[in-house]
Formats: structure tokens, sequence, C-alpha cells
């Protein structure tokens, strides 16, 4: 009789625990894991949010259900590549998935989310109400990228789609770290993004992105002779090209607090990756002066890490920015002998020249005409102050526009791909009879 | 106590450090960050040291009473009124200790994992496992803690070690942090976070003798010491000063953080695993030392039958504070930042009336204590 009370108060029990725990017990099938997320200045209401996730059908990972939206049905349903595309008018970005799940079959979770995108319009008058949501909201993915879209958010997940594989949160999270091939724009968690809205040593900075409408590839003409052009100062959206992704990563938006103050655009970009210690390689192409109209591709990456220190005269700041990259050829167009000993030193002090310009018109620039310490250097000087309250006091943020910054680069071409000694183009100088 | 039989030096310093390092899971370091700033690593060692001579001045006392526990000891020295008072102030103390650690684990577990679950549900669950824990004894915790050491320090250690791609060195300037003057201040009283190292004197019968319980006390500040400092510097050097003293948890955040590679990224759950052992260690040892210090005081031999009284106190404790707000502001901060006038203070306390008095323990005890 005993045992069997024992029985009948562990059933009860058993039975009060596991019913308990059906409230917060979540199936993943269940769920609508959302992609990506946009936020755009609204028309009625505050935000207009968008949100992408996988529709689950042919694959189950937001494969591709039969094409992008094809059909006008397709389309007013927002499908996109397996994935559905949904925007909404919210006052914030908690409330608007919630009003979401009023007409989505399965919760919307932020868990996976992969990037959170703002319009540059929105982020030009701050951002820092809805990512004060997401530090709070417990889904939020922590390591998703943070990215201003030039344009519209709502037209850039529009066109978020892969053509490489069927899986889009693998395509996504790949070309995310497409960033440390390149070298052309930074990759920027929400974690790192958040902490540099609130610190006192330096600024945020996100990915720049934007919509190519593959407007900029010029049609063919055969009579005019295209001249060379090293500079990529490409914006995104700007890239002459046609096919492949409309989307874009390209470029920095530069932040002051939670306000998107300016951008840089590719090449700046990469001397800017240069001096944060972001950049990992990427292609570097130089006029060959001894062959104009020919092109000398290096490929870079860092020798070591750069060398910053800050020091104080009275109160100005004075900066000095030591980098140290290296360089292997890639391509010697001209065919001239470059490997020779003194050839290199030559290519190699050219490498610099142009680097070291590049980094110090970046640094200018980011510091002049948005005065903004995206770079950091507010850890280096933190060093000099005793207590947090005189740096406080001190206000770095406030005084970097006033620092002198001096740029020194080192640079040392160490291999010439798998081509030794280039031997020249041989012509015929007779004509044929 | 019929289970409290003797144990080796290595599983006393298990227990004592898991209780003592489990709040590095907790609000701790958030709260330590925000008072010193980039200060928060080195002002806990000062809080360690500081623990370390208090413990020290403590074991003093124990020396004085070969053989005898702390409740028997306040008895001999300020007699058996007095003696029970100061007994059941401890008894309260750690009733409210374990009260007030559950709530702060319901109130993170709501925040970050189980946000819809009945609070009453969490609490119930877990005090049923710290009730078999205190039913089983202390033998039971002591094997418990010995299984679950090395998984908890190897998980935080793990963590703090995956997050090394967010550590910038140079966050931990301005070195001072909010100035010396404001380091030192908290680091004394915040030796209060230290201060369950005093369950060791209560249960000093079953560590065989001063010498031992003197280096099972400072092994497990110093242990525990190295993990505190270790999780304030990554927390700062990964978040800054700023945004560190924002998080609920800052470990926490920082496993979420993790993220080498598509495969290898939203590793939390290694915090859920021991996060969830240390909390069960702290809550049930503090639990039972409730009801032991009871015991002793009113000779009582089986403290089974006072398992469910104490729960009831116990789960009453939990429900105090409102919420997340109010526990931080006063359950935390009497914990954290105050407990050590009372724990350290009444030991020291009788350690100089003994002096003062001349009070000692029976010289035939005295002669078995080398």
């Amino acid at each position: 009789m005993f045992k069997v009370s024992k029985v009948i108060v562990l059933l009860i029990t058993f039975v009060y625990i596991l019913t308990g725990c059906t409230t917060d017990s979540k199936n993943i099938d269940d769920q609508a894991y959302a992609i990506m997320v946009g936020i755009d200045k609204g028309v009625d209401n505050k935000i207009r949010l968008t949100v992408q996730f996988p529709t689950y059908k042919g694959g189950g990972n937001g494969s591709s259900s039969g094409g992008g939206g094809g059909n006008s049905d397709e389309k007013e349903h927002g499908l996109v590549d397996g994935t559905v595309v949904v925007s909404i008018e919210c006052a914030t970005v908690l409330e608007g998935i919630n009003l979401l799940n009023t007409s989505t079959s399965r919760h919307i979770s932020l868990v996976h989310c992969k990037a959170m995108i703002f319009s540059e319009q929105l982020a030009q008058e701050g951002i820092n109400f809805y990512l004060s949501d997401f530090a709070r909201f417990r889904e939020t993915r922590r390591i998703a990228n943070i990215g201003v879209c030039r344009g519209k958010a709502e037209e850039y997940i529009m066109e978020n789609k892969t053509l490489i594989g069927d899986n889009i949160f693998k395509s996504i999270e790949l070309s995310f770290s497409q960033s440390k091939n390149s070298g052309l724009f930074p990759m920027m968690g929400f974690t790192n993004f958040y902490k540099s809205t609130i610190s006192p040593y330096s600024q945020a900075y996100s990915i720049y992105m934007g919509i190519n409408n593959f407007k900029n590839l010029q049609n063919s003409d055969k009579e005019k002779n295209p001249p060379l052009k090293t500079h990529e100062n490409y914006y995104p959206g700007d890239v002459p090209k046609k096919g492949n992704l409309k989307q874009e990563m390209i470029g920095t938006a530069i932040f002051n607090g939670d306000k998107l103050v300016g951008t840089l655009n590719a090449e700046e970009t990469r001397y800017f990756l240069m001096v944060v210690n972001e950049f990992r390689h990427g292609i570097l192409t130089i006029e060959d002066k001894r062959h104009p109209g020919m092109a000398i591709p290096f490929d870079l990456r860092p020798g070591r890490k750069p060398d910053i220190k800050v020091s104080f005269d009275k109160s100005t700041p004075i900066i000095d920015v030591n980098l140290n990259i290296e360089a292997d050829i890639v391509g010697i167009q001209s065919g001239m002998h470059y490997e020779s000993t003194d050839r290199i030193k030559e290519l190699s002090d050219l490498l610099k020249d142009t680097i070291e310009g590049g980094v110090s018109k970046t640094i200018k620039r980011v510091q002049k005409q948005m005065g903004t310490d995206i770079f950091g250097f507010g850890y280096y000087a933190a060093s000099k102050f005793i207590t947090i309250n005189d740096l406080e006091k001190y206000n770095w943020l406030s005084h970097f526009i006033d620092a002198k910054i001096n740029v020194s680069v080192r640079t040392n071409i160490r291999r010439t791909g798998l081509v030794a000694e280039t031997v020249p183009v041989r012509y015929r100088n007779r004509t044929a009879k | 106590m019929t289970n409290e039989r003797k144990f080796g030096t290595a599983e006393a310093v298990y227990l004592t450090t898991l209780v003592i390092a489990s709040k590095a899971f907790y609000t701790s370091i958030r709260v330590m960050i925000k008072i010193t700033g980039t200060a928060a690593w080195y002002m806990t060692i000062v809080s360690c040291l500081t623990s370390i001579i208090f413990f020290l001045l403590i074991s003093l006392v124990m020396k004085r009473f070969p053989g005898k526990n702390l409740v028997e000891i306040f008895e001999l020295v300020t007699g058996r009124f007095f003696g029970k008072i100061l007994t059941l102030v401890f008894s309260a103390y750690f009733v409210y200790y374990a009260g007030s650690s559950l709530r702060e684990f319901l109130e993170m577990i709501k925040a970050y994992n189980l946000p819809y679950t009945p609070p009453s549900l969490i609490i119930f669950a877990f005090m049923a496992v710290v009730v078999v824990l205190a039913y089983i004894g202390l033998e039971g915790m002591v094997r418990f803690a010995s299984v679950i050491f090395y998984p908890v320090l190897i998980g935080i250690a793990l963590i703090l070690f995956l997050a090394y791609p967010y550590y910038n060195v140079r966050a931990i300037f301005p070195i001072g942090g909010y100035g010396i003057a404001e380091t030192l201040k908290s680091g004394f009283f915040r030796s209060s976070a230290y201060d369950e190292v005093i369950i060791l004197a209560f249960i000093i019968n079953s560590i065989d003798g001063v010498k031992k319980f003197r280096k099972v006390g400072v092994l497990s500040l110093f242990i525990s010491g190295i993990v505190f400092t270790s999780n304030c510097l990554c927390n700062i050097m990964a978040f800054d000063y700023t945004m560190s003293s924002e998080n609920v948890s800052d470990l926490f955040q920082l496993a979420r953080v993790i993220y080498f590679s598509r495969f290898f990224q939203r590793i939390e759950s290694i915090f859920l695993f021991i996060w969830i052992l240390a909390s069960l260690i702290t809550v049930g040892l503090a639990f039972y030392i409730a009801i032991s210090s009871f015991c002793k005081a009113f000779k009582i031999s089986n403290h089974r039958p006072l398992i469910l009284q104490f729960a009831f106190l116990t789960f009453m404790v939990t429900l105090l504070p409102e919420g997340l707000i109010q526990l931080a502001k006063t359950n935390i901060v009497v914990l954290r930042e105050y407990s050590m006038i009372l724990v350290y203070g009444i030991p020291v306390l009788i350690l100089f009336i003994s002096v003062i008095f001349g009070k000692r323990g029976d010289s035939k005890c005295l002669k078995s204590v080398k």
C-alpha cells in the first residue's frame, strides 16, 4: 500500500513537471528561422521591417523551391528563391516580428539570423533604438553581421538569393567571410558593433552593401582604347559587372555613436582594414611606372601586426602608425624581368608609396571629414591615462579630430608566384611577303 | 550528523572551490566591472587576499579549539545561550544564501533559456535535487563535487579560451579603473564573495585537523581567485568595461559570441551544462550547512527530518525579491558586499574574546593536533 502511494506521488510530480516544461519547449520544426532582417524608415509607422525566412520546401534548409518568385502569385507572397521575404510597418523590431507571427504558420525566430541590415537613411538618423532591442532580446544571434544598405534594406533582402548551391544559410555565411579573401569590406558582428557604439575608445563601423543593377558595364566600343584604372573607388552597386548576384558588399559604413556619418569605398576599406589588423589578404593592382598602361597585381597580406603608438603633445594626440605588409607578385603585364634584386626593391618602393599614400589619405579622410575614430586609436591612448575618470574627462573621441597622425609602411615582396624569372614575349621583326 | 564522515583534502578543495567560484556564472563579474571598471581583475585579487587573511585568522580560532567545529566553539567561548544564537544567525544566513542563489539562478535561466516556464516549476525542480543532495548528506555532496569539479573548471576555461578572437588586451587600460581607493575599498568588501570558505569551519571534523583545514581553505580561495580574475580579465578584454557592466551574465555572453566557422559556433550548451551542475552544489551545500548547523546547535543527531522544513524556508526566501532588479539591489549586495561583516566578523570576534579571556580547547585534543 505504501509503495502504491509513493508511485502515485511520483506520477503526479512527473505530470506536473512535464506539463510545465511544455511552455518553453520548442520543436525545431515549429519555427521559421529568420535568415536576414532589414530595417528601413517607415511611412505610416516608425520603421519598415523586412524579414526573410526559408519555406523549407525542396530540401528543408531554405533550398530553392522552383524559381525565384517568377510568377505573379509567388511575387505577391514574397517568395524568393526558396524563402519568404515579408515586410511590415511597425514601431519596434520585436513588435514587427510578433505581428508577422499572425500570418506565419511557424514562430519566426532570430536565433539563426545571419545579418541585420539598416537602410542608409535610417542609419543617418541613428539606430540605437533598434540595436538596444536586439541587445536585450534573448533570441538575437550575437554574431549576426551588421550592414548598412545603400538604398532600401527591403530591396537588398529581396535580392538575397543563392546561385551557388542550394543552402541559402550557407551561402550567406560564406558571402560574409569573403571579407577575408578580398579585403574590400569589413566583417562586423553585432556584439562588436554594439560595443563600439558605447565605447569611449573607438567608434563603430559596419559592412556597406547595396544592389548592383548591372547598368555600370558599358557597351563595348571598338574605337576607344580603354585606360588602365587601378583604383578601386567602388561603392556598393558601382562595380562594372554583369551576371551573378545583384547584391554587393563593398566598402565600409562609418558611424559616430549610432549615426552613420560617412562611407569608405573599396580601396579605402582595404587600407582601413590594414590599420585595424583585419586585413587578411587581397589583390592590389599598381600601374607599372616603366610601362604606363600596364599593370602589376600583388597579393598582399600583413607581415606583422600594426605597430601603433599614441603620445601626447600637451593635450594634442600624436599617433604613429607603422604597417608591415608582405606581397607576392601575381602578374607582370609588361613581361619585364622585375625579379632581380634591385628591381624587386624598385617594385617594393612603388608598393610602399602606394600603400602609404592610400593609408594616409584614408585616415585623413576619416579623421577630418567624419571625425570618427573607427581605427580604435583610443585603445592605445587609454594606456596614457591612470583612471577611467581621466579618460572619460579627456574624451578621446572628441580629441581624435585634432590628432597628428604619421603613417609609415614597410613592404616586402617575398615571392613571385610560380614564375621565377619572366621571359619576354618574342615577336617576329620581319613581315611576311 | 550521521553522514559527516571524513573525506580527503582534494575532495574538500573541490567542494569549497565550486561553491565559491560558481558565482562567475552569475551577475558577480558584471557588478565587479561596474564598480571598479578596468581594475576589476585585480580588485578581486585584493578580495581573495583579504579572504585568505581572514581565513587564516579563523584557522587560529580553530587551532585554539582542536577537534571542535565552529558551532561548538561559539558555545565554548560565549556560553550556550549566545553560542546557540550565533549558530542560528549562521543557519539563517545560509538559508538566505541558498534562497538568494537559487533566485539568481532562476532569474538568469528565465532571462536566457526558459522565459515562459513558470518560476515555481524551476524552483520546485531545482529544490527537489537540492533536497535529495541534503538527504544523502555531506559525503554524497563531496563525491558529487569531485565528479563535476573538472568538467566545470574545464568548461569555464574552454569558454574563456575559445573567445580569444574577441580579446583586445588594450581594453584593460586605464589600468587604475575608477581609482585605487575605490578598488581597495571594493576589494575589501567584495571579499564577501569568497566568504563561503567559512563552510569549512562547520565541517572541520570531516577534514582531519587544522593543518588540512588551512590547506583546503587557502587552496580553494586561491583557485577561486584565479577563476574570478581570469573571468574579469577576459570579459573586460572582450566587451570593454562599458559593455561588460551591461550584461546580465558576462560569461554566458562570452559563450554566445564564440564563432570559428560555420561548424563551430553556438556553444552555450557547455555553459548551461556546467552552470547548472555548479549551481546545484552551491545551493545544495548552503542548504545542508543551514540544517546541519541548526542540528548542531540543538544537538539533533539526524538532520533528515528537518529537510522539508528548511526547504520551505528556502523557498520563501527565493520568493522574497520581486524581480531581478530587487534581487541585485538587495540580496546580491548583502551576499557579495556585506556578508563578510557577519561571516568573517563573528569568528574573528570569537578569536579576540577567546584570546582576551584565555579560553582554549581541551588539552587532550590539542595533543592530537600536529
